[in-house]
């Protein structure tokens, strides 16, 4: 074991003296409590796309219930996900001309659109525009086994709704994963996992889709909307992992209005949103975020719960990406574990 | 020789380049006083301890000016020397200098320093010199027993400062272990379980009970370090144990933070000194609000 696992694993037994000889089974945790103190945040369903988008930024958020006060429904979930395929839509009816390869945001969709302001409605209906990620319900009293279950299988949220139809909050997987870290010492039987190597858990080795340092941004998305994942590895020509580009960087791209980022190649988007990043937090992050293939299962939650990143490449000693663990994968063996369980 | 340091040096001071031969010449030169200096090298106060400077040529002038010319006084620079700033690639004489996590290759090609050597040089060799200078670099230094300075932190695989010593650190910075978790780790304040893994992908957060028996253990009144931001220039922890300091005012020509400097008499007497960027930085960065490509050459 090496000494970071060694030191996480005695942080994760520390509090267990002095408990109660109860044990508390985390399948069976109610949604409602992981939500108690949230305040939600909501977009009207006929707010412009740059509107809604604006919204996610202020609030440093990645994904916002949309709420139709006509209709007095909440009709779907806008996430930068939505806004990527909507900008593509908008980019792949023409050619962007190189002047206006440096044009505000707004006023690029304003262009490209031909100034018809696309309602959000329109563009998170039926759940999102990318079709990917239904907009998913549960009742503050469903368990949170049922949740993951959920989770496993590439749903990134859930709304939680009281028994009056009243949204309480938004549980994310980012979110639930944070929770379940925090008081992983009062779950025992989740113990045995968190000990298993990547290898034994089946996630070391898996498909990368991945795209060169030197390709630009934008086709890196439209690769990303192709193939309905949310992040791309960056590579450079030996396959050594560089970096990674994912949809939320789109908020880069829309916070600073750099339209001209989308035509720049993708490393150098990575150092942009590191340089820019470390600034804000007065503190450089690493470039790349990665474990291997003897990394425990726990080290590398305890990394994403750390890092709050939504994915941990896996690499091998010459620092090639081989597979990745994604927070879909996480939730996908904490399910197994609750089906063998029964 | 020593009058071509001497106008090396005053080409340097007026924000000038030197040529790629002489650059060579140079690393060869240094690399032979860094291969004999210890992973814990000792130095003796008094002393004056500065944090990153990032590049901020006008702003080390400025320090030089506040802190006193080098060589009267002795100075113990805590690495980042590089990256961001836009005037990385020049340093006049000698004075204590350890190894910061920006002295790496791997990190020197995404925050700037690899754009800087090529846009002023036109090829990757100053880069690749540099570089290979930086693996020589001590780890950590210790002012008379007492002070112990490292770029980061602590590391779980180090209990004793005799454990550095042992460390095979010519070579790149490794993403793990000992050596990477000097340069990457940070104290936390609100740590309340010693160790945690870093929000930064690298390196640990220490915390209060990690850091008092280091200290204890290693008859040490003090840990100097930098690698973060401080607003003040400086912050004092676990009972001003710990302190960061940071030397780039003004960071990134836009963070309208002071910097700070430590020094250290010779009876271990510590005072703190604030000063703000200089006149030709603030020039800089009222002329250039955002960055966004490779950093312009500024005369």
């Amino acid at each position: 074991m090496s000494t970071s696992e060694r030191v996480l694993q005695n942080n994760h037994l520390r509090h267990r003296e002095g408990l109660t000889t109860v044990s508390h089974d985390w399948t069976m945790v109610k949604a409602g409590s992981l939500v108690e103190k949230q305040t939600l945040v909501t977009i009207d369903a006929d707010a412009t796309v740059e509107d809604a988008c604006e919204v996610l930024l202020k609030n440093g958020i990645t994904s916002a219930p949309v709420y139709d006060s006509v209709k007095k429904l909440y009709v779907g979930m806008f996430d930068y996900g939505d806004l990527m395929t909507y900008l593509l839509l908008l980019l792949k009816k023409m050619d962007v001309p190189l002047e206006d390869q440096s044009l505000e945001m707004r006023d690029l969709i304003q262009r490209t659109s031909r100034s018809q302001n696309v309602p959000v409605k329109l563009a998170s209906a039926h759940g999102d525009l990318s079709g990917k990620d239904p907009f998913c319900t549960v009742l503050e009293e469903t368990r949170l086994g049922a949740v993951v279950h959920d989770f496993g299988t590439g749903i990134h949220r859930v709304a939680v709704m009281d028994a009056e139809g009243n949204m309480k909050g938004i549980l994310s997987q980012s979110s639930t994963l944070d929770y379940l870290m925090r008081h992983l010492s009062e779950y025992p039987q989740l113990q045995p996992v968190m000990q298993k190597s990547l290898q034994q858990c089946g996630l070391s080795n898996g498909r990368v889709l991945s795209v060169n340092g030197d390709e630009k941004v934008l086709d890196a998305l439209i690769s990303m909307s192709t193939n309905s994942v949310s992040s791309l590895a960056v590579l450079d020509e030996q396959g050594v992992l560089l970096g990674n580009i994912s949809m939320t960087d789109i908020k880069h791209i829309m916070k600073n209005l750099r339209t001209s980022w989308l035509w720049i190649t993708c490393f150098q988007l990575v150092c942009k949103i590191r340089l820019s990043q470390g600034v804000e937090s007065g503190e450089d992050q690493y470039p790349v975020l990665d474990v291997n293939a003897k990394s425990t299962f726990g080290y590398t939650l305890s990394k994403l719960q750390a890092t709050k990143a939504h994915r941990m490449w896996v690499v091998n000693d010459s620092g090639c990406a081989v597979g990745v663990v994604s927070l879909t994968d996480v939730f996908r063996v904490l399910s197994r574990l609750i089906d063998t369980d029964d | 020789m020593g009058s071509d340091l001497d106008r090396q040096i005053q080409t340097l001071l007026q924000c000038k380049i030197i040529t790629e031969a002489e650059v060579k010449d140079l690393c060869l030169k240094a690399r032979e006083i860094l291969v004999e200096e210890s992973n814990v090298q000792r130095v003796d106060a008094p002393v004056t301890v500065c944090g990153d400077i990032h590049g901020q040529f006008h702003d080390l002038k400025e320090l030089f000016k506040v802190g006193g010319e080098c060589p009267k006084t002795n100075y113990l620079f805590m690495g980042d020397f590089v990256d961001r700033g836009h005037h990385s690639v020049r340093y006049p004489d000698r004075i204590t200098l350890i190894r910061g996590n920006h002295e790496s290759r791997q990190i020197t090609k995404v925050y700037g320093f690899y754009d800087e050597c090529f846009q002023k040089f036109g090829s990757a060799n100053v880069w690749r010199y540099c570089c290979e200078i930086f693996d020589y670099l001590s780890l950590s230094a210790i002012i008379d027993d007492r002070i112990f300075c490292v770029h980061g932190g602590l590391s779980p695989s180090i209990n004793t400062i005799d454990q550095i010593r042992t460390i095979d650190r010519m070579q790149e910075v490794p993403h793990n272990g000992a050596m990477c978790d000097l340069l990457w780790s940070d104290p936390d304040p609100d740590s309340c379980t010693g160790w945690g893994l870093s929000p930064r992908g690298a390196g640990f957060l220490f915390g209060e009970s990690v850091a008092k028996p280091f200290l204890h253990n290693n008859g040490l009144e003090l840990i100097a370090r930098a690698h973060q931001l401080v607003m003040e220039g400086y912050k004092l922890m676990f009972d001003e144990q710990v302190v960061t300091v940071w030397s780039a005012p003004n960071y990134c020509y836009r963070c309208g933070n002071v910097a700070a400097i430590l020094e250290v008499d010779s009876n271990l007497n510590r005072e703190y000194t604030i000063f703000k960027d200089s006149d030709r930085s603030s020039m800089n960065s009222r002329t250039t609000p955002q960055r966004e490509g490779p950093p312009d050459y500024f005369l």
